[in-house]
C-alpha cells in the first residue's frame, strides 16, 4: 500500500506524537536493479491466480488475464490514486475553477409551466450598468439532445417553456448580484398553455402536445416513446398456481449529489472555447456544443472538473453549459455558471416517477410461467434517456430468473415538469422493486421459502434469457446463499415478533451498454485508452473515462500497474481534456470499469511486450521465460538474470524515443434481431442479492432499517475498498428511494420541495449497518473477471425493505417511498379489513412450508451442481432460457411450443386487454411537422 | 431611461475591511457587509475547499471551524466573525503533512466524489479535538450535520475510528479495517526470490 504523504519525503513508519508524520526518505526504495543485489519485493502469490502459479483460489476457472497479473496491486484494497486532492480541498470542482476577469452567469428561468413566449425585451436588462452580455433562446436555435433520436432541447426556450425553471434567457455581469438583478429586467410576454401533470393525462390527446414528434408522433397524445415486448408461451400463465398482481405508485426521486451543476467557459485567443464542467459524459457535451454553437468539435476542448457526485444526473449535455459559451463569446471574457441548490431540482433528469402494475404467475412445480408487466413512466419535460429508460423498465426484468413468457408494456409520457432522466440502477430500479415483492407473495401463496425458490428458478452461468441477452459469469445463487447464510435467515424469517422483519430481494443489472449511441460499434470501439512512457518511467495514461467518484481513474491505474508490475505512484491517469483524451463515452451503464479497465489492459499489454522484447535483447531468455516483478524483469528460474524497468525501458527506447501504445475494446457482436433488442445488452451483467432488517413502529408507521448483508457479483473486486464504498453507498440511495426521499409536486403542479431540508436524504443516523460481501465469478471478457459494482447493488435493497416490512407488520404496501404516512394508512386499512381493533392485534406473517418446498430445494441442490460445471465452462451445451420447461435449447423454441411468440407489436385481440401504458398503443402515428424542425 | 426608473433591491456591494485570521494566517479583505463567509472564504480568501453545496444549512459542505467550534460558513455573516481565528479543510494539515484525519480519509474509504469531504474533515477533526476516543455513536452525532451521497458513511466512520486511534497513539498502521485478505505477508517475504548465497 503507498503511504500517504502530502510532498514526498514522510516515511510511513515515523509518526510523531500528534499522529502526523515525521519528513523521512523517499518512499520510493531503489529499484530492484540489474545489479548482484537486487532490492526486489517478492512476487506477491496471494494475489497471482493459482492458474499460474500463485495462490489467489480461481474457482471459475483460467481467465484469459491471468497471465497478465503480476501481484501487484489488483485485488488490494487501496486509497482513490486522488483521494489526496480530495482531503487536502486541492480538487477543483465546477465552481472552483476561476479564470481571471470572469463574468458570473445567471439563467431567467421560466415562471409558467406552459405557456409561449410572445416577446422578450431585453433593452432594460442591457441597460443595468455591469451587465456585459444578454442572451436568449433566439441566439441558439439549434436543438440537442443526449440521444440522436430525441434531439428535443434548446440552450433557451425558443418558442414555448416546457416547465416552471425552463431556461429563458440569461445574462453575464460583473458580479453576481448585477446578475440577480439583471434577471428581473426582462420584459416578457407569455401566452400560457393548458399544461399536463399527471402521465396518465399524457396519454391523452392534447390541444398542444408538449413536444412533436414529426412522422413519429402518436395522435395529439403526449406519448414520448411506447414499447411492447412479447415473448414465450403465454398459455402458460392461463391457468397458474400461484399468481401475484401489484400496482405500484413510484414517486420521483433525484440524485442528490452535493455539487451543484457549474461550468465555466472561456474562448481562447485562438477562437477555441475551452469548457470547464463536472460531466460524467464529457463527449456528449462536447458533441451537443458543436451542433449549438456551429463550431467544429476540434475547436472546442471539453475539460471535465472533478465532479461531486454524478449518479446519472450529470450525463446529459446541459443547456447551462451552452448558454455559458454563448455569454463567453458575446462578452469576450471567461464565463462562470453556478446553480444553487433549487435550480439544480428544476434541471432535475432524476429517477422516473412511475406507474408499474406487475402481473406474476408460478406453475405447480414452482416455476415462473410469466411476467406482465405495465410500466408509466412520467418524462417530464424532455426526452434525455427516456427513449431507452422505457425499454430497461422491462427487458432488465428478464433475468436472472427463468420465465416461461414474458410480456411488457411501456410508455413515457411528456409533462410540464422538469425532466427526468437516467439515475443510478436506471430504468431498472422500480420494475425490479414490483418484481421482486411479488415473488415474495406468490412465495407465501405456495408456503415455501422466498430465497428457495428464487434458487430453483435461476438461470445459469453462460445462458441466454428470455429476450435474448448473454449471461456470462452469474454470481446469483452464490449471492443469495451467502446473505442467507449472513444473516441468519433460516431462524428469523416468519419468525420475528410483530414490528420485526426481514426481507430479501434480488438485482440484476448491466455492465456497460452493449452499444455505443453515437456509432456503430464495429466502426469505432468503445473504449480506446493511450499509454506514453518517457524516459523517467512514469507512465502517463490518456483516457476520457469520467471519474465522479467512483474510482475510474483508480481501476485503470492500478491495472495498468499490474500489467508493468509498478508501483502506482508511477502511474499518471490524464482523464481531464478532450483534447489529449481519446473519444470515450464516459461514465454511465456502469462501462467505465469494463471498457476502459480492459482497453487499458490492452494498452498495457503494449507497452510490457516492448520491454520484454528489449530484455529478450539484453538477457537473450524469450520473453516467455521473463517475470515482470517490482521494476525489474528477470528470468523465470533465475531471478538474479535480470535487468531493471528502467534499463529495458532505456533499451527499448533507444531507436523510438518515448514508448507509446494503445488499447481499445468493443463488445462483442450480441443479441436478437427485434425492435429494441439492442436496449439492455451488455457485454456483462451483474447480480446481486441483499437481506435487510427493519422495525416497524405499529403506532406510527415509522420504519427503521436496522440491518443490511449486501451480496454483490462484481466479478472480480480489482479494489475492494472502493467496491465495498460503492456496494454501501447504493444501499444508502436505495434507502433513501424506499423510506424517505419524493419529488413532491403540489396540486399545482409546482415542485415543492426543491432542497436539501425537506427532500430527504438519509442522514448518518438512518443508515444501517450494511454487511458488504463480495462475490467473485470471475467474467471471462472483464478486466481481470470485473463487472460493475456502481449501479446494480442499488437495486435490491428497495424490495429487500418492503418485504422485510410485509414480515414485520403484514400489509403489502405498494406505494414509495414507504413514508410513516403511506405505512400507517396502510396499518389503518388492514385493521379495518380484518375487523381488528388495534395494531397490535396484527398477527405477523407466519409460515409453515408446503409440500412444493421440498420440490424446490431439491431442484435448488440440482442446478447447484449445474451452475458449478457451467460457471467454469466445463459445461459448454446452450443453455437457453425454457430449458426448465422442458424445452429443447437446439431447437428454435417457435418449432416446439405452440403460441410461442417473440413480438414488438400487439396483436389487434391483444389492444382491448392491454396494462395502463399499453393504451398508448391504441393511438396511431400521424405526421404532424407543424413544429418539427 | 429605463435605468433610471428601476430601483435596485440587492444593496451594492461595497467593500467594507474584513480580518480574520484564516488558516494561522492573518487576512484583512474588502468584503460587503452583507457578505457571508462561505463567500469571503471562497472567493476573497481563495480557501476553495471550502464548498457550497445547498446555501441553506442543510449539507455540511461549508462547515469550517470558527475559534475551535465546526460552524457552517454559509450561515454565519463574516461580520460576525470579525477578528476570528477560521480553520478550513486547508489548514488541517501542518502543510508538509497530511492530518491522520485526512489519511484515514484515504485509505479507509471515508471519500468517494470527495465534495463533501471537506465539511466532513473539519467537522470530524473539531471531535477529535475534544474526544479522543468517541464511540461510534458520538461519532454519528458529531457528523450528523453533514450531509454524503456517495459513500453510504458507514466508511466515514471508519476512517475517524481509525484516526481517533492515532490520535490516542494506538495505532500507527493505517491500513484499512476491511482489508479482504490478511496482510500475506505478516512476517516479512514468503518466497525466496533469489537463490541464496548467490553473489557475482
Amino acid at each position: 500500500m503507498g503511504s500517504y504523504r502530502q510532498q514526498p519525503g514522510a516515511s510511513p513508519s515515523e509518526v510523531r506524537k500528534d499522529g502526523k508524520r515525521v519528513a523521512g526518505k523517499q518512499v520510493f526504495p531503489p529499484p530492484g536493479s540489474g545489479g548482484s543485489e537486487p532490492k526486489m519485493r517478492p512476487r506477491d502469490l496471494d494475489y497471482i491466480p493459482e492458474t499460474v502459479g500463485g495462490r489467489e483460489p480461481k474457482p471459475a476457472g483460467d481467465h484469459i488475464h491471468d497471465r497478465d497479473r503480476t501481484g501487484t496491486i489488483v485485488g488490494k484494497a487501496i486509497p482513490l490514486v486522488d483521494s489526496n486532492a480530495k482531503v487536502t480541498g486541492q480538487a477543483w470542482y465546477g465552481d472552483d475553477v476561476r479564470l481571471p476577469g470572469e463574468l458570473i452567469g445567471k439563467i431567467l428561468r421560466s415562471p409558467h409551466h406552459y405557456a409561449r413566449i410572445k416577446s422578450i425585451d431585453t433593452s432594460r436588462v442591457e441597460a443595468l450598468p455591469g451587465v456585459v452580455a444578454v442572451s436568449t433562446g433566439q441566439d441558439a436555435p439549434n436543438r440537442f439532445g443526449v440521444l440522436p433520436v430525441t434531439k428535443d432541447e434548446h440552450a433557451m426556450a425558443v418558442d414555448k417553456v416546457r416547465h416552471v425553471g425552463d431556461l429563458v434567457a440569461c445574462v453575464a455581469a460583473v458580479d453576481e448580484s448585477t446578475a440577480i438583478e439583471a434577471l428581473s429586467l426582462f420584459d416578457i410576454e407569455w401566452e400560457e398553455l393548458e399544461p399536463v401533470f399527471d402521465p396518465k393525462k399524457g396519454l391523452e390527446d392534447h390541444d398542444e402536445p408538449i413536444h412533436w414528434r414529426g412522422k413519429y408522433h402518436l395522435a395529439r397524445t403526449n406519448v414520448q416513446k411506447r414499447v411492447f415486448q412479447e415473448f414465450g408461451d403465454r398459455s402458460l400463465v392461463k391457468t397458474p398456481h400461484a399468481a401475484s398482481h401489484g400496482s405500484w405508485t413510484m414517486l420521483g426521486v433525484h440524485h442528490g449529489f452535493t455539487e451543484p451543476h457549474a461550468v465555466v467557459a472561456h474562448w481562447d485567443p485562438n477562437g477555441r472555447l475551452q469548457l470547464y464542467t463536472p460531466q460524467q459524459v464529457p463527449h456528449y457535451t462536447h458533441r451537443a456544443l458543436s451542433t449549438v454553437l456551429d463550431v467544429p468539435m476540434h475547436q472546442i476542448n471539453v475539460v471535465r472538473t472533478f465532479v461531486g457526485g454524478g449518479f446519472g444526473g450529470k450525463s446529459d449535455p446541459f443547456p447551462h453549459e451552452m448558454c455559458a459559451a454563448i455569454l463567453a463569446r458575446k462578452s469576450g471574457a471567461p464565463v462562470r455558471i453556478t446553480f444553487d441548490r433549487e435550480e439544480v431540482y428544476w434541471i432535475n433528469r432524476g429517477r422516473h416517477p412511475s406507474h408499474i402494475d406487475v402481473k406474476m404467475t408460478a406453475d405447480t412445480e414452482g416455476r415462473i410461467s410469466g411476467f406482465d408487466i405495465d410500466a408509466l413512466i412520467d418524462g417530464g419535460g424532455f426526452a434525455s434517456f427516456g427513449h431507452v429508460t422505457s425499454y430497461y423498465n422491462g427487458v432488465l426484468a428478464t433475468a436472472p430468473y427463468e420465465l416461461g413468457s414474458f410480456h411488457y408494456t411501456g410508455a413515457r409520457v411528456w409533462t410540464n415538469k422538469p425532466a427526468s432522466g437516467a439515475m443510478r440502477g436506471h430504468g431498472a430500479v422500480n420494475t425490479r422493486c414490483a418484481v421482486e415483492v411479488g415473488l415474495d407473495e406468490m412465495a407465501e401463496q405456495m408456503n415455501v421459502d422466498p430465497i428457495d425458490l428464487r434458487l430453483a428458478n435461476l438461470l445459469p452461468p453462460h445462458s441466454r434469457t428470455i429476450s435474448g441477452f448473454r449471461i456470462t459469469s452469474n454470481g446469483m445463487r452464490e449471492a443469495l446463499e451467502r446473505v442467507r447464510e449472513g444473516s441468519s435467515w433460516d431462524s428469523k424469517f416468519r419468525q420475528l415478533p410483530l414490528g420485526k422483519g426481514i426481507g430479501i430481494g434480488c438485482g440484476f443489472f448491466i455492465s456497460g451498454s452493449g452499444l455505443p449511441i453515437h456509432w456503430d460499434p464495429k466502426n469505432f470501439p468503445h473504449a480506446t485508452v493511450h499509454i506514453q512512457v518517457d524516459m523517467d518511467g512514469g507512465v502517463t495514461v490518456h483516457t476520457g473515462a469520467a471519474d465522479i467518484g467512483q474510482g475510474s481513474t483508480t481501476a485503470v491505474a492500478q491495472v495498468v500497474a499490474e500489467v508493468l508490475a509498478l508501483p502506482i505512484e508511477m502511474i499518471h491517469v490524464r482523464s481531464h481534456e478532450s483534447d489529449t483524451s481519446p473519444v470515450d463515452l464516459g461514465s454511465y451503464s456502469s462501462r467505465v470499469t469494463f471498457m476502459n479497465a480492459n482497453a487499458a489492459i490492452r494498452a498495457a499489454i503494449g507497452i510490457r511486450d516492448q520491454l520484454l522484447k528489449a530484455a529478450w535483447e539484453m538477457l537473450g531468455y524469450h520473453p516467455n521465460v521473463l517475470v515482470l516483478n517490482d521494476r525489474r524483469i528477470y528470468y523465470k528460474h533465475d531471478p538474479a538474470v535480470g535487468v531493471s524497468y528502467l534499463q529495458a525501458l532505456h533499451k527499448a527506447q533507444a531507436d523510438t524515443g518515448a514508448l507509446i501504445a494503445r488499447g481499445a475494446y468493443r463488445s462483442p457482436p450480441m443479441g436478437g434481431v427485434h425492435k429494441g433488442a439492442a436496449a439492455g445488452l451488455a457485454p456483462a451483467y451483474s447480480f446481486s442479492a441483499y437481506v435487510a432488517e427493519v422495525d416497524v413502529d405499529i403506532e406510527t408507521g415509522l420504519i427503521s432499517c436496522t440491518n443490511v448483508w449486501a451480496a454483490h457479483d462484481c466479478g472480480k473486486a480489482l479494489n475492494p475498498l472502493a467496491v465495498k464504498g460503492q456496494i454501501i453507498g447504493s444501499c444508502h440511495m436505495g434507502l433513501g428511494q424506499v423510506l424517505t426521499e419524493k419529488m413532491v409536486y403540489g396540486r399545482t403542479g409546482h415542485l415543492q420541495n426543491a432542497n436539501l431540508l425537506d427532500y430527504k436524504i438519509p442522514s448518518v443516523h438512518e443508515m444501517p449497518h450494511v454487511e458488504a460481501i463480495i462475490v467473485e465469478s470471475s467474467d471471462p471478457e472483464g478486466p481481470f473477471g470485473a463487472k460493475e459494482a456502481g449501479e446494480g447493488p442499488l437495486l435490491p435493497i428497495l424490495p429487500a425493505v418492503v418485504n422485510a416490512v410485509y414480515d414485520a407488520i403484514g400489509v403489502r404496501l405498494r406505494d414509495l417511498p414507504l413514508t410513516p404516512d403511506v405505512v400507517y394508512s396502510g396499518i389503518q386499512k388492514h385493521l379495518k379489513k380484518n375487523g381488528l381493533e388495534e395494531p397490535e392485534d396484527i398477527e405477523s406473517p407466519r409460515l409453515s412450508h408446503g409440500p412444493l418446498q421440498e420440490i424446490l430445494v431439491a431442484r435448488g441442490d440440482e442446478h447447484r451442481e449445474r451452475d458449478r460445471l457451467r460457471q467454469r465452462s466445463e459445461d459448454t451445451s446452450a443453455y437457453v432460457n425454457g430449458v426448465l420447461f422442458g424445452f429443447d435449447p437446439d431447437r428454435p423454441l417457435s418449432e416446439q411450443v405452440e403460441g410461442w411468440r417473440e413480438a414488438d407489436e400487439p396483436l389487434p385481440e391483444q389492444l382491448a386487454e392491454l396494462g395502463f401504458a399499453g393504451r398508448a398503443w391504441l393511438k396511431k402515428e400521424q405526421r404532424h411537422m407543424e413544429d418539427d424542425a | 431611461m429605463v435605468g433610471e426608473e428601476h430601483v435596485s433591491m440587492i444593496p451594492a456591494p461595497a467593500g467594507k475591511r474584513w480580518a480574520a485570521t484564516v488558516n494561522g494566517r492573518p487576512f484583512e479583505v474588502l468584503a460587503p457587509s452583507n457578505a457571508v463567509l462561505l463567500d469571503v472564504l471562497r472567493d476573497k480568501v481563495g480557501t476553495l475547499g471550502v464548498k457550497r453545496g445547498c446555501d441553506l444549512g442543510t449539507c455540511g459542505c461549508c462547515t469550517v471551524m470558527i475559534d475551535g467550534v465546526p460552524k457552517l460558513s454559509c450561515l454565519t455573516l463574516a461580520g460576525q466573525v470579525q477578528g476570528a481565528d477560521i480553520i478550513t479543510v486547508e489548514g488541517l494539515s501542518d502543510g508538509a503533512h497530511l492530518a491522520p484525519i485526512q489519511t484515514c480519509f484515504a485509505t479507509h474509504g471515508g471519500s468517494q466524489c470527495g465534495f463533501c469531504t471537506p465539511g466532513f474533515l473539519v467537522a470530524s477533526q473539531a471531535l477529535l479535538n475534544e474526544n479522543e476516543n468517541p464511540t461510534r455513536q458520538e461519532i454519528a452525532c458529531a457528523i450528523e450535520g453533514n450531509l454524503c451521497r456517495c459513500t453510504g458513511y458507514q466508511q466515514i466512520i471508519d476512517s475517524i475510528e481509525a484516526a481517533a486511534a492515532i490520535h490516542r497513539g494506538e495505532s500507527e498502521t493505517l491500513a484499512p479495517a476491511s482489508e479482504p485478505h490478511p496482510d500475506p505477508h505478516p512476517s516479512g517475504p514468503g518466497e525466496p526470490t533469489m537463490p541464496p548465497g548467490h553473489a557475482k
